[in-house]
């Protein structure tokens, strides 16, 4: 395996031949901030956030797509570094609603940690903003295009499922937003529901919708569950306040684990102390079904 | 004892009870923000209100006491309609900062907004806009996200007694602040933060060298260490290092603290701090063992002991050490070594 040498804020650093050198830096211990980055599925250098100062080159790098080469000297918190990244935080917040008092979001917000971390407020503009409902067609998936920041994660984990491959970017420029089908919403869409685009989204644009409202991320206790409905074995989340389960989320789901309605119902019912009434995808639209119906159980009870 | 129904739960509770208290007997939550149980009603916020049949309004449950047959409900539409306006009144004259505010994640007037499920107030008109005082060493004062609900006046002058702080001006013009309007430091503060303590919301705030978030903590139950009276506490510990601290309400010090309990944390991180002992070799302090200090203790008080007996020594030891400490470092002094010096600096 060949070795690169670089150095990274002063520190030498040798990884593989091949690597990025956000992968080179976290080896160290260098949290270089990342939106729309995600390992194997959306590695598309979208958001800037990443952008890291590299000596010789002609302007700043995302250093979540530049592969490392010999003898490289990065700044990850450089001067020059630090202002395109408060700018970039600037940019997406001046078309982001101003919402973290009651956003569910709110404490898992990749968009507040780093506006945080880079000390970036809101400001007053009177530039154009965002136009878009919020999407509450589907009973598992709360849709608020108007928090997205286009970031490409949820679009790229859904096409990993070829027969899924609901959500899409449509449009250009300013005007360009995630789009379920030929823009339908979700409720109409072909979406299967199966969380995998919420697992994923960094801020509040994709949410549980049946865990929305029910307490603030800072508030509950996460314990991890896989489900075992079939041998692909997905990862849950329950979300504890005050000792009882109040919720079941999907955990981002691993290679090869494709992540299902039906496996987020069954955790659902077999943890959580209060589960609400699984709803069903007809003719008619969503409707209220026995969990026998929803789990596909019917046949087997009457058995049983 | 009064008897009175409550969501329609019967209850009975001492003449005198508030009907709030009465609600916390029997396990009803009622949200309250300027209420403190261990200073006097004052029914400011109105957030607590609820439906007594027959009265003529909603009534402030933490400030009405309860009566004979009183029939209350505490979660009425129209008491859910009155704290949902409460709340819009409060976050329109408030800066919508949630996203950097560092009182995020424990602030009640954020936990309230998100219960009730108030977004923006939805009125135009006036906002506060008032100077952000920082000129207090150990914390930060921001007006404009003052919601008046006079907790930190009551605190300085109901348990702290220091009569710093009070309501300046009426109206939409009231605020808090020291005599004349000046500065914290020009004030006759004494920095206790008991004060920010209370602070339901981000008005009054620690000043923090380490950046974090409110849920990013561990909060880590103890002992004040300053003196002999034991106050308990909470540290804020982030990444294994105590970046806050917080009073708890229990006895002996009921939620209050001093300025040293409070804010003079800084040492337990700080690079000058000794974390081993140091022996002096070759006319140089080097790191050592414990064991290495403890044999070299032993060895020269048997020397000196033996040398010029043991009315050469003296033991001074410290007011911020506990009982049993003190005892035990008498006791090895007059047992051990043999000698009745032995002195503490709290006699002086």
């Amino acid at each position: 395996m060949e070795m690169i040498n670089l150095t990274i804020d002063g520190i030498s650093v040798k990884v593989k031949k091949g690597s990025t050198v956000m992968e080179a830096a976290r080896n160290i211990g260098i949290d270089i901030p990342a939106l729309c980055y995600l390992k194997g599925v959306n590695e598309v250098g979208a958001c800037r956030i990443c952008v890291v100062e590299v000596e010789k080159a002609r302007t700043l790098q995302a250093s979540c797509v530049l592969p490392v080469a010999e003898g490289m000297v990065v700044y990850t918190e450089s001067p020059a570094v630090v202002e395109a990244r408060k700018e970039i935080l600037r940019l997406i917040l001046d078309n982001h609603p101003n919402d973290c008092l009651t956003c569910d979001k709110a404490g898992e917000c990749k968009l507040q940690e780093y506006a945080y971390r880079y000390d970036v407020k809101f400001r007053d503009h009177d530039g154009a903003r965002r136009i878009a409902a919020i999407d509450t067609s589907n009973p598992y998936i709360l849709r608020d295009n108007r928090k997205c920041i286009l970031c490409g994660r949820c679009v790229s984990t859904c096409s990993q499922i070829k027969e899924r491959s609901v959500l899409s970017f449509a449009e250009r420029g300013f005007n360009t937003r995630i789009i379920a089908d030929n823009d339908r919403i979700l409720g109409q869409s072909s979406c299967v529901s199966c969380a995998r685009c919420i697992s994923v989204c960094p801020v509040g644009a994709l949410l549980d919708n049946r865990i929305a409202g029910k307490a603030r991320a800072w508030e509950t206790k996460k314990e991890e569950v896989r489900c075992t409905q079939c041998d692909y074995g997905c990862l849950f989340e329950l979300l504890k306040k005050n000792g009882t389960v109040i919720g079941v989320r999907a955990k981002e789901p691993g290679e090869g684990r494709p992540l299902c309605l039906k496996g987020r119902l069954s955790v659902d019912l077999a943890y959580n102390d209060n589960p609400a009434a699984p709803l069903m995808k007809k003719e008619e639209g969503y409707v209220e079904v026995s969990w026998e119906e929803a789990l596909g159980l019917e046949k087997i009870m009457k058995k049983l | 004892m009064v008897n009175l129904i409550i969501n329609g739960v019967q209850c009975q509770v001492e003449l005198g009870s508030t009907i709030l208290q009465a609600a916390q007997k029997i396990g009803i939550n009622i949200p309250t923000l300027c209420y403190d149980e261990r200073l006097a009603a004052h029914g400011a916020c109105r957030i607590c209100v609820v439906e007594v049949k027959g009265a003529r309004a909603l009534m402030a449950s933490c400030s009405t006491p309860v009566a004979e047959g009183m029939v209350i409900e505490t979660n009425s539409p129209s008491v859910m309609e009155a704290r949902k306006e409460i709340l819009r009144l409060m976050i329109e004259n408030h800066p919508l900062d949630c996203l950097t505010c560092e009182k995020s994640g424990n602030c009640i007037l954020q936990d309230l907004c998100y219960e009730y499920d108030v977004k923006e107030g939805g009125f135009y008109g006036e906002k506060k806009s008032y100077p952000i005082d920082d000129s207090n060493p150990f914390f930060i004062y921001d007006p404009n996200k003052c919601i008046l609900c006079g907790k930190c006046v009551r605190v300085d002058n109901e348990l702290q007694c220091t009569g710093a702080i009070n309501l300046i001006d009426r109206g939409f013009k009231t605020h808090v602040g020291v005599a004349g309007d000046r500065t914290f430091e020009d004030s006759n503060c004494v920095s206790c933060g008991n004060c920010v303590s209370v602070c339901p919301v981000g008005a009054l705030m620690s000043k923090k060298p380490e950046k974090f978030r409110q849920w990013e903590v561990k909060k880590v139950r103890t002992t004040c260490s300053y003196c002999g009276v034991g106050c308990q506490m909470e540290l804020l510990v982030k990444d294994n290092k105590v970046v806050g601290i917080e009073p708890v309400n229990v006895e002996p010090n009921d939620g209050l603290l001093c300025v040293k309990g409070k804010f003079g944390y800084r040492f337990l991180n700080h690079h000058d701090r000794l974390k081993t002992p140091l022996i002096r070799k070759d006319g140089e302090l080097k790191e050592a063992s414990w064991d290495e200090a403890m044999d070299l203790i032993v060895s020269k008080v048997k020397e000196i002991k033996r040398e010029y007996g043991p009315g050469a020594f003296g033991a001074l030891s410290s007011a911020r050490c506990t009982n049993e400490e003190n005892y035990l470092m008498q006791k090895l002094f007059r047992a051990v070594i043999g000698t009745n010096n032995v002195d503490h600096c709290a006699r002086l």
